[in-house]
């Protein structure tokens, strides 16, 4: 599909400690191996259960946009983190990285860890 | 005339409460007040890796489906962890606790509310026998005891046996099966850390037919006596479903996404092939 993503070896690890202690069912789905970095704006942001979603518009390296279905933690865990649901909002813009699914759709999970505004601004309490 | 005799009635209720409250001594009964908490990861054994790494006693039976399990999850699969549909833990699972617990003591009862998909439980310390006739539910029908150990002049142990659950079950989300008989029998007991008071232990000791021993593991709840509560409603937003036999993911825009390499479309043998 071509998106412009740079694959994180090296902080390949660290994410799948992150992902796997959400544990609302097996994220087995997710590629917990090859994380990848998205730098998109938000379309929308669900704070829900049983996860909190990111609908993350991504622009591709053919000019096509997508919106990418992210799943992360629960506010029961976000709120924690010190999240709300106005956290974010539409428009704005992030860099995230996330564990994308094994299928190579356009959906995947993500922890607070490394998620990001796009200059740079930490979101939420997130450090 | 009416009007006063129903408010002759509920002021008689009201008394009748009021006395019932009072006949509860608190003081008898340890401070389990706030909010208890064990977090993610959730894994059944706390003590040891997930996974193959529980080393969990199954028998070669449910050895095999665990195996399978794990090969499907590696795959992108859920095995044999029903919860992503949002159908609850059930017991023991639900003391995984992956959203805090608060406990509320009462003479008869003791509630465990788990915030993590709003489960409910109801320990029955009034001295009753198994009810014959109950319908299964997946957290399964809780008698407990309460206990004086050390005879401190006040309980300090509830020692609590859960029977009649309902499946589909597993112990965490790595899958390790609980037998399909649903004759699972779960021993717990519950009590305070003599060291610090904001440590809850559960000793839990689960009997299934899938395993070939009893088997104990011990959760160590962490007090946060300012807690947030958030309201965990699984069917909210939950975009994991199950078709057929395998599992999908909706997309953003509410489309079927697949979860796996190269996983096929479900079957669509009730829909007219003329339908777009």
């Amino acid at each position: 599909m071509g998106w412009k993503l740079s694959a994180l070896w090296t902080s390949g690890m660290l994410l799948s400690t992150s992902i796997a202690a959400m544990a609302h069912h097996s994220f087995a789905m997710f590629d917990q191996e090859n994380p990848i970095e998205l730098t998109g704006t938000v379309q929308e942001f669900k704070y829900t259960s049983p996860h909190s979603y990111i609908l993350l518009a991504v622009m591709g390296q053919d000019g096509t946009t997508v919106i990418w279905n992210l799943e992360g933690q629960a506010p029961s865990l976000l709120a924690r983190d010190g999240w709300t649901s106005q956290t974010l909002k539409p428009g704005d813009e992030i860099i995230i990285t996330i564990h994308p699914l094994q299928s190579g759709a356009p959906g995947g999970a993500w922890n607070v860890i490394r998620a990001k505004f796009k200059d740079g601004r930490p979101i939420g309490g997130n450090r | 005339m009416r009007y006063r005799s129903s408010m002759a009635s509920l002021a008689l209720a009201l008394c009748i409460t009021t006395a019932s409250a009072n006949a509860f001594d608190e003081s008898k009964y340890p401070d389990w007040t706030g909010q208890w908490r064990l977090g993610p990861p959730a894994k059944w054994d706390p003590t040891k890796p997930p996974g193959r790494g529980q080393q969990a006693p199954l028998t070669a039976e449910y050895h095999a489906i665990f195996e399978a399990n794990l090969a499907d999850q590696a795959a992108g699969g859920q095995g044999t962890d029903p919860t992503y549909t949002c159908i609850p833990d059930g017991m023991p699972r639900a003391m995984n606790v992956v959203f805090p617990m608060e406990i509320v003591i009462l003479p008869k009862t003791t509630y465990i509310m788990i915030e993590y998909l709003s489960m409910l439980r109801r320990i029955y310390t009034d001295g009753r026998d198994w009810p014959k006739g109950q319908e299964p539910s997946f957290m399964g029908y809780s008698i407990g005891n309460w206990i004086d150990e050390g005879g401190t002049g006040q309980y300090n142990l509830l020692e609590v046996e859960t029977r009649n659950m309902k499946g589909p079950r597993a112990f965490d989300p790595s899958g390790i099966p609980l037998h399909s008989d649903n004759q699972t029998i779960v021993k717990e007991r519950i009590y305070l850390d003599k060291a610090n008071s904001d440590i809850l232990h559960d000793e839990i000791t689960t009997i299934d037919n899938a395993l070939t021993r009893p088997w104990t593991v011990t959760k160590n709840y962490r007090r946060d006596r300012n807690p947030i509560w958030i309201e965990s409603i699984c069917t909210e937003a939950n975009p994991h479903i199950r078709l057929g036999k395998e599992n999908y993911m909706l997309s953003a825009d509410g489309y079927l996404m697949p979860a796996k390499k190269n996983q096929q479309p479900p079957d669509l043998r009730y829909f007219s092939q003329s339908q777009k």
